[in-house]
């Protein structure tokens, strides 16, 4: 049963990652992009537990900055991708042009909130 | 015309001794002392103790207690300095002068002697009670101590006393070898009276009963409680010796040789002279009079003193003190003068430093509170004048731009912002320009 259950483990990571090479580049660059952005948020919540979260509009400045313009990455990623039957009829410039408009202005609104 | 203006400025000229001699607050000597005694051949068996007083440069003014020109005051001005009362058995005295009168030349700011003895009037206890001093009730009353009596007499009331209070203002800095001679009458202080001392006390073994008749009870006042000779010093600085003996003053008892009962030691001179003298330097401000000049704080590196503190602030604190040496003000040398920030309770309470020169001084912060603060210097040493000093200051918090401008906690978030935004910038051009 162990070996069974490992071995179906392996498959299932060999045919993830087979399945996920087969995605197109600009969805990969989009996935690496989101993976960075969580990935630092991550960093400032464990900061935070170490030293308390003192300047809390700082904290929470850092973070939403972080999660936010994930949050945009991953819309962008939704409306481009071609396999969504939903927004086949949006061209992924205008898709672009929302990410990189709602981003200013989400990073205006966390340098005011930084202090 | 000339003459009216010559003749006012004889007057004025003639008046301008009186005018310079009473003590000021530049020359806290008494100058004028009244003495009052009910029997005039005081002057020639005391003679010793007035005339250390008259080479000290005092003006003793001898009277009668019942003279009937007696006054302490003319037209509001009061005439004399300092008051010696040597007149234990007078009822009442005359002219304008009652207890009434003695106590507000008391709290007037002026100094008192006054001396009871075997047959005190009420009069003259009563103005003892009025400074928290109070007399053995029982009027045949005196001081008896079987072992601490002067070998010279017979009966156990000439005592030989040697418990002094252990203080070089009140009684010199030399130290008082022989016992000081003492027969006379016992008295009390309030325990909770914390403006008398007592200079003299008695031995352990002393009492207060009537040395002709037989003992009925136990008597009253025993033993320490029994003070011989007490000080009193006012809250407005007026100092008052109250002594239970009349003899204590007294050229024979000056002359006289003194050993203490059960003590081999001998002396040629009884203690009394130095401790009678001492005591009067002390009594009319010859000695442990201070002086202070105004408390001077301002910011470590400015000189003027700001309106208003912050908190935080470092600051600087001094004042200057001297003392009266009799002749000169000279810079008054301590290390327990204290100064308190205060605000209902002290926040900061810092001993000063002195430079030796007169001036104290110290440096601290101005704590994280902010209201009305005051410096308060309260100086209450034993035998000196009280200093009571108090400056008000009032502290503010920070300006909402005197904080820190970048919080270093803070800096991993602003770094996560900027790199959030340089990943952003990165991200697009590589979305926009990939193959």
């Amino acid at each position: 049963m162990v070996k069974s259950t490992s071995k179906d483990a392996q498959d299932l990571f060999r045919s993830l990652h087979s399945a996920y090479s087969a995605t197109p580049t600009n969805l990969k660059v989009i996935d690496l992009y989101v993976v960075f952005a969580v990935f630092t948020a991550v960093i400032q919540v464990a900061y935070m537990a170490l030293v308390g979260s003192f300047p809390f509009n700082s904290f929470l400045s850092g973070v939403l900055s972080c999660i936010g313009t994930a949050v945009l990455a991953v819309c962008l990623r939704i409306q481009v991708n071609k396999e969504n039957k939903e927004f086949k009829d949006l061209a992924p410039e205008r898709a672009f042009a929302d990410f990189v408009l709602c981003n200013l202005v989400l990073h205006l609104v966390i340098i005011n909130f930084l202090g | 015309m000339m003459n009216l203006s010559r003749s006012v400025a004889l007057i004025s000229l003639f008046l301008l001794p009186f005018l310079s001699s009473s003590f000021s607050v530049d020359n806290p000597t008494d100058r004028r002392v009244l003495v009052l005694l009910d029997d005039l051949s005081l002057k020639s068996s005391h003679s010793t103790f007035f005339n250390t007083l008259k080479s000290r440069g005092f003006d003793l003014d001898f009277k009668s207690a019942d003279d009937s020109k007696l006054a302490l005051q003319r037209y509001g001005q009061y005439l004399y300095d300092g008051l010696i009362i040597f007149a234990p058995s007078t009822e009442r005295f005359g002219g304008s002068l009652d207890s009434k009168s003695v106590a507000d030349f008391v709290d007037s700011g002026r100094d008192l002697i006054l001396s009871a003895d075997t047959s005190a009037s009420d009069l003259i206890r009563g103005i003892a009670t009025e400074c928290g001093v109070d007399f053995d009730e029982d009027s045949s009353a005196m001081v008896i101590d079987h072992s601490s009596f002067s070998v010279s007499d017979g009966d156990h009331t000439l005592i030989a006393a040697d418990d002094l209070v252990k203080s070089d203002v009140i009684l010199g800095k030399s130290k008082i070898e022989a016992p000081v001679l003492f027969r006379g009458v016992a008295h009390s202080l309030n325990p909770t009276n914390n403006l008398v001392l007592k200079v003299l006390s008695a031995s352990p073994s002393a009492y207060s009963a009537n040395p002709t008749s037989k003992l009925s009870s136990p008597p009253q006042l025993t033993g320490s409680a029994i003070s011989l000779v007490s000080v009193m010093q006012a809250r407005n600085n007026a100092r008052v010796v109250i002594s239970g003996s009349l003899q204590l003053f007294s050229d024979r008892l000056f002359r006289s040789g003194a050993q203490k009962s059960g003590s081999p030691d001998k002396y040629e001179k009884s203690g009394n002279e130095q401790f009678v003298t001492e005591l009067s330097k002390w009594v009319f401000h010859e000695r442990g009079h201070l002086k202070a000049g105004s408390l001077v704080h301002h910011r470590v590196g400015e000189t003027d003193e700001p309106a208003i503190y912050r908190i935080k602030d470092d600051l600087e604190f001094s004042v200057e003190i001297l003392e009266w040496s009799g002749k000169s003000w000279e810079p008054y040398v301590a290390d327990d003068v204290q100064v308190q920030f205060y605000m209902m309770s002290p926040y900061v309470l810092k001993t000063l430093s002195t430079d030796k020169k007169g001036l104290f001084h110290t440096s601290f912060k101005v704590p994280d509170v902010y209201g009305v603060f005051q410096f308060k210097v309260e100086y209450e040493k034993l035998g000196y004048t009280t200093l009571s000093l108090s400056k008000q200051i009032p502290v503010r918090p920070y300006r909402h731009n005197e904080y820190e401008r970048f919080i270093p906690t803070a800096y991993p978030y602003y770094g996560a912002c900027f790199t959030t935004m340089a990943g952003f910038f990165v991200f697009s051009f590589v979305y926009l320009y990939h193959k």
